[in-house]
């Protein structure tokens, strides 16, 4: 049988004279990707996301370098720190029950803030000499390599999962996630260089916006790394409210508000935060809404929205769009340019929404590293 | 990926003279903190406060 005389015409006709070799070509990758098909997409998806962990691997180990380099560099650490930071590093946090709701945010903010108080009590037993702005870094740095960490164990564990058991339909749902988990981890990853030199970060356009209004008025400290302003602007009084900077911490705007609330009437608040851009939208475009402007776990907007509904306070909004990126990592040009607008917005609000003789509460919300008041 | 450029972000401080209003534009160094009197102004005898500091990124 001559297996060279085949011609092109004979390759799409199944008439009697069809070449051998052809019907082979035909039938050998049905037969191959019926019983095989699965084996085949698990393969080649397998080295994409094995090339995903990789990376995951090394930003992790990136990012607890640049810790530990850190505190070597800038504060005398005690022996035992590479001890305690990988101790650190494996904490978990164990949310409460929701299996009845009634209480949970409560429990949720207990259990945050314990977690929160323990880490930074014992970071700062690993230095004598760590100054409070200092404590912040070291525990903002240690949350993202912390963060980085269990990323890495999460996908590594889906994924070793799913190759165990052969199991396609298992590494699908890894497949389509892994683009946006690692967008946010390199997200983490470029942040690190912003919160160890205490530059702003992109979510610190609300403290920066708050923060020079701030500026030569008499400041207090009214709840935990929080810090405020009275001034009075055109006939109204202003409490102007923000984390307590230029140290990298978000505060406690919600423990903050009920205490201004429990001596004083508060008419309005306008809170001014970072937001996330949808695809297509532009970074550092402004939008105005209302309620309340605050990420997180919840806990925080879950406190303001109550005391804002208890007292009956209309609460408006700000907000400065930009990517996940922009939010942890240095300040880009584009949202640093939008200060002055935003808080010619905020003093405009103010005359819509407000009489003379009210009292109005601004709130910069983000973190607020490297951004003074 | 054999296509996708290096991109690198230059840290940049903005100075604002209280007096005279002018703007300076330099590289960030270490220890510069938003709001912070800096240096003496150029233009008059005024000191120059910092306004912005913001990352600009340009590809390779």
């Amino acid at each position: 049988m001559n297996f060279t005389n085949f011609d092109f015409d004979q390759l799409f006709s199944m008439s009697d004279d069809t070449n051998p070799l052809m019907m082979l070509v035909w039938i050998l990758p049905i037969i191959l990707f019926v019983f095989y098909g699965q084996q085949i997409q698990l393969f080649v998806t397998s080295r994409e996301i094995k090339k995903g962990i990789a990376k995951l691997d090394s930003f992790r180990e990136e990012s607890r370098t640049e810790l530990i380099n850190y505190l070597k560099n800038n504060l005398k650490v005690k022996d035992d720190h590479l001890k305690k930071i990988d101790k650190f590093l494996d904490y978990f946090t164990i949310m409460p029950v929701d299996m009845d709701p009634n209480g949970i945010v409560d429990k949720v903010q207990h259990t945050v803030r314990s977690r929160e108080d323990y880490t930074r009590t014992h970071v700062k037993s690993m230095s004598l000499e760590m100054s409070d702005i200092e404590l912040t870094k070291v525990q903002t740095l240690l949350e993202i390599a912390s963060s980085l960490q269990m990323i890495y164990k999460i996908i590594n564990h889906m994924f070793l999962t799913a190759k165990k058991q052969n199991n396609y339909p298992l590494i699908l749902p890894l497949q389509m996630i892994l683009p946006f988990i690692m967008e946010q981890a390199e997200a983490m990853k470029d942040a690190i260089p912003a919160f160890k030199s205490g530059q702003p970060v992109g979510d610190g356009i609300g403290p920066m916006v708050v923060g020079k209004m701030m500026l030569e008025h008499q400041k207090e400290n009214i709840a935990f790394q929080t810090s405020l302003s009275q001034i009075d602007f055109e006939g109204r009084k202003l409490f102007l409210l923000k984390a307590e900077g230029p140290g990298s911490t978000v505060g406690r705007p919600a423990d903050a508000l009920e205490t201004i609330t429990m001596k004083n009437k508060i008419d309005a608040i306008i809170m001014v935060d970072a937001a996330l851009k949808m695809e297509g939208e532009d970074s550092a475009t402004t939008a105005q809404g209302f309620g309340a402007a605050i990420g997180g776990i919840g806990t925080e907007r879950f406190q303001i929205e109550a005391i804002a509904t208890s007292k009956k306070i209309p609460i408006f909004s700000i907000v400065i769009k930009q990517s996940v990126k922009e939010a942890i990592t240095l300040m880009t040009k584009e949202i640093a340019d939008t200060a002055e607008d935003v808080r010619a917005q905020v003093f405009e609000m103010i005359h819509e929404n407000t009489s003379q003789g009210q009292s109005v509460l601004i709130i910069g919300v983000g973190n607020t590293a490297g951004v003074p008041q | 990926m054999i296509f996708s450029k290096k991109k690198i972000t230059t840290a940049y401080t903005v100075e604002k003279c209280t007096k005279c209003g002018t703007l300076t534009k330099r590289k960030f160094h270490d220890g510069d903190v938003l709001f912070t009197k800096s240096t003496k102004c150029n233009s008059c005898d005024g000191l120059t406060r910092i306004e912005k500091i913001f990352g600009e990124t340009i590809e390779q």
